[in-house]
């Protein structure tokens, strides 16, 4: 089990309010990503529900009951740090099983559960080693163990992957994605990275300047961003999002068109522009459109490959049923 | 191997003059460990220069070995010195996590608690031994005046007064007295040294991982096991530096001792070289080749010891 409920929880760091009060509720089982930009009060909003850092304002309830004032370690969540925070004195056998030490269980048990732990994270060789001795990766998992080997109600992931090299991040993040999938346990993750959102999440908060821009679906998010901020930060290559008379003419103060759901043509289209840099990939083409006097550049995706040189005239059209329409707030309008 | 000879021969100066720095001493004490030195005899003048002709061979350390007072240096050195570390250790591992807190005052409070670090040994071996160990006029002597005159007090109290009637008077110790001077010098180089030990565990402490406790809380570590299993050992080196330096600067002690006693009952090992000295070089030079054993001996027993201990 593990239901948490936020109930207009706030916090001021002396008297900067760094998350205005808010209201949240993760559901038993749920993949929940905590997104948004670096700074935006993410990593303060997961030690808040972990109990490091104490609430200015409201209430915390876990499976129904007020964990306020319950200290960190009764609260039965897991969390894994960005730093890994492993003990660097201790082997991986007993930085795994650290915590059940703690709560003085036996120690054939514990060797049992902290081998079980570490077989289903391909650690078993490297028990004895200590964490200098692991590799990014190595370290991540017994982190990972540290936390499994409690059972805890929910695991809290603060940006786990930053730290990792690319290659590695994408195994990694199938490798959680899998544990949830196995163990079907509450997890609350924090990264600023959308991609490590739309691809695990099963619910996205995005956050912004410690407010909830808009809670949903990873799909939801990328079909209908309630807003211009949700609209620009979801999405790889970013939504092209301008004003002016194109946008009036679409009857909005704001309108956003992606990259993906442009049609591009060398002789006629709705736009015209200049071909900027344009990025090969193989698979898809991202083609950065100068002078279409609608944005600074004006970013398009092709699937396949398009021969176009730096500076050939380029015609855009965009896909009319995938325009994104904002008013003058930003507010999405149906 | 040619772009590795110019640093090498860069280096050569220094390693030189490391090894001359070192070597020449040694050598020299070694030498006149070996040969009949004296500073003044009337008998046998030869012996007043140092000479491969006045050779000994190990009877020096013979004679050294035989003096009534060599296994009493020995035995005072280790006791003392590894006193002072125990002491300093503890203290200073509380001490520093104690102001390891943020609170109001903190900075005066350790500039202070910095201070006694940059006192004079010979200065602080008088001021504790005159103004605060005496039995007449120091801290210690008034305050047991003061103790016995209250008990006094009491003592003319109608009933209670045959109670405290049965209390003895207190008896000031003196610290000048062969089996209380070497305490004495314990208790002076503490207080000298443990804000040394403060220093160097404070900095430690400010470098510790603040997420590895926030690990550790989640984990439901307490804050004892918090000390025990990460505090201790992030501080298993800097213990080993404190204890290094520490076994150097006090199998050296000298001035404490000769303030407090005069060696009598409490020589350690460089005080009979001091006293050797007056006289027989050759006797000293082989007390100080037995110095150095004996502080190789404790460096490698130390270092084991805070190793294993430490890091778990
Ligand atoms: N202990 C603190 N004291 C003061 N300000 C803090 C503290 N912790 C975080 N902040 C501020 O709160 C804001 C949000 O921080 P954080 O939650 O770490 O952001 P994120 O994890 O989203 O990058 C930042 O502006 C940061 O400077
Ligand atoms: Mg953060």
């Amino acid at each position: 089990m593990g239901r948490i409920v936020l109930d207009q929880v706030s916090k001021t760091f002396g008297d900067v309010e760094v998350i205005p009060p808010l209201d949240l509720t993760i559901e038993d089982g749920e993949f929940t990503v905590f997104v948004g930009p670096s700074g935006c009060g993410k990593s303060t909003l997961l030690r808040m529900i972990a109990g490091l850092e104490d609430l200015t304002s409201g209430a915390i309830e876990i499976d129904g009951e007020d964990v306020t004032e319950v200290s960190p370690s009764k609260r039965g969540l897991a969390m894994v740090f960005q730093s890994y925070a492993l003990y660097p004195h201790m082997t991986v056998r007993k930085n795994i099983g650290f915590p059940l030490r703690m709560e003085k269980m036996q120690q054939t048990e514990i060797d049992k559960r902290v081998e079980t732990a570490a077989q289903s994270l391909n650690l078993m060789d490297y028990l004895d080693r200590k964490p200098g001795q692991l590799s990014g990766g190595q370290r991540q998992r017994v982190a990972i163990g540290r936390a499994i080997v409690r059972d805890p109600s929910a695991f809290l992931f603060d940006e786990p992957l930053s730290n990792l090299d690319a290659a590695l991040r994408v195994g990694m993040r199938l490798e959680i994605s899998e544990m949830h999938e196995r163990m079907r346990t509450t997890m609350i993750y924090v990264t600023h990275d959308q991609v490590e959102a739309m691809t695990m999440a099963n619910k996205i908060v995005v956050l912004q300047a410690g407010r909830i821009e808009q809670v949903g679906s990873p799909l939801d998010l990328y079909h209908k961003p309630q807003n211009v901020f949700v609209a620009g930060f979801i999405g790889s290559p970013k939504m092209n999002i301008f004003s002016g008379p194109e946008a009036e003419k679409n009857g909005a103060h704001t309108i956003g068109i992606r990259p993906e759901h442009t049609d591009v043509s060398m002789t006629a289209g709705t736009w015209e522009g200049r071909v900027g840099v344009a990025e090969h990939l193989g698979s898809d083409t991202f083609i950065h459109v100068n002078d279409t006097g609608l944005a600074d550049m004006f970013t398009v995706r092709i699937t396949g490959d398009i021969s176009v040189k730096h500076g050939d005239k380029i015609y855009l059209t965009p896909r009319a049923d995938q325009i994104h329409k904002f008013d003058v707030q930003g507010q999405r309008i149906e | 191997m040619s772009d590795r000879k110019l640093p090498r021969l860069l280096q050569t100066p220094a390693v030189l003059l490391l090894l001359v720095w070192m070597l020449i001493p040694l050598g020299m004490t070694l030498y006149f460990s070996f040969i009949r030195y004296v500073l003044n005899n009337l008998r046998r003048p030869e012996w007043t220069s140092p000479s491969p002709s006045n050779w000994r061979g190990f009877g020096n350390y013979e004679f050294v070995l035989k003096s009534k007072d060599f296994f009493l240096a020995i035995q005072n050195s280790l006791f003392i010195v590894c006193s002072i570390l125990f002491l300093t250790v503890i203290l200073g591992i509380l001490i520093a996590v104690l102001i390891n807190k943020t609170f109001p005052g903190q900075g005066i409070v350790r500039v202070l608690l910095i201070s006694p670090f940059f006192v004079m040994p010979a200065v602080n071996a008088v001021l504790w031994i005159n103004m605060i160990l005496d039995p007449v006029l120091g801290l210690q002597g008034i305050a047991i005046a003061g103790i016995n005159d209250v008990l006094d007090g009491l003592r003319q109290i109608p009933i209670l007064g045959a109670f405290f009637s049965l209390w003895p008077e207190f008896e000031p110790i003196s610290f000048r007295a062969t089996q209380t001077s070497a305490i004495a010098v314990i208790m002076m180089v503490t207080w000298q040294w443990t804000p040394f030990a403060v220093l160097i565990f404070m900095t430690s402490l400010q470098s510790e991982d603040q997420q590895q406790k926030e690990a550790a809380v989640l984990d439901g570590a307490n804050t004892w096991s918090q000390f025990r299993f990460l505090t201790l050992p992030h501080l298993g080196r800097p213990i080993a530096i404190v204890v290094m330096i520490q076994a150097i600067f006090h199998l050296s002690l000298y001035a404490e001792i000769e303030i407090v006693s005069r060696g009598n009952g409490n020589k350690n090992l460089p005080y009979l070289i001091g006293e050797f000295a007056n006289n027989n070089i050759g006797a000293a030079s082989a007390t100080g080749i037995f110095a150095v054993i004996l502080a190789n001996i404790v460096a490698i027993f130390l270092l084991r010891m805070v190793g294993k201990t430490l890091m778990e």
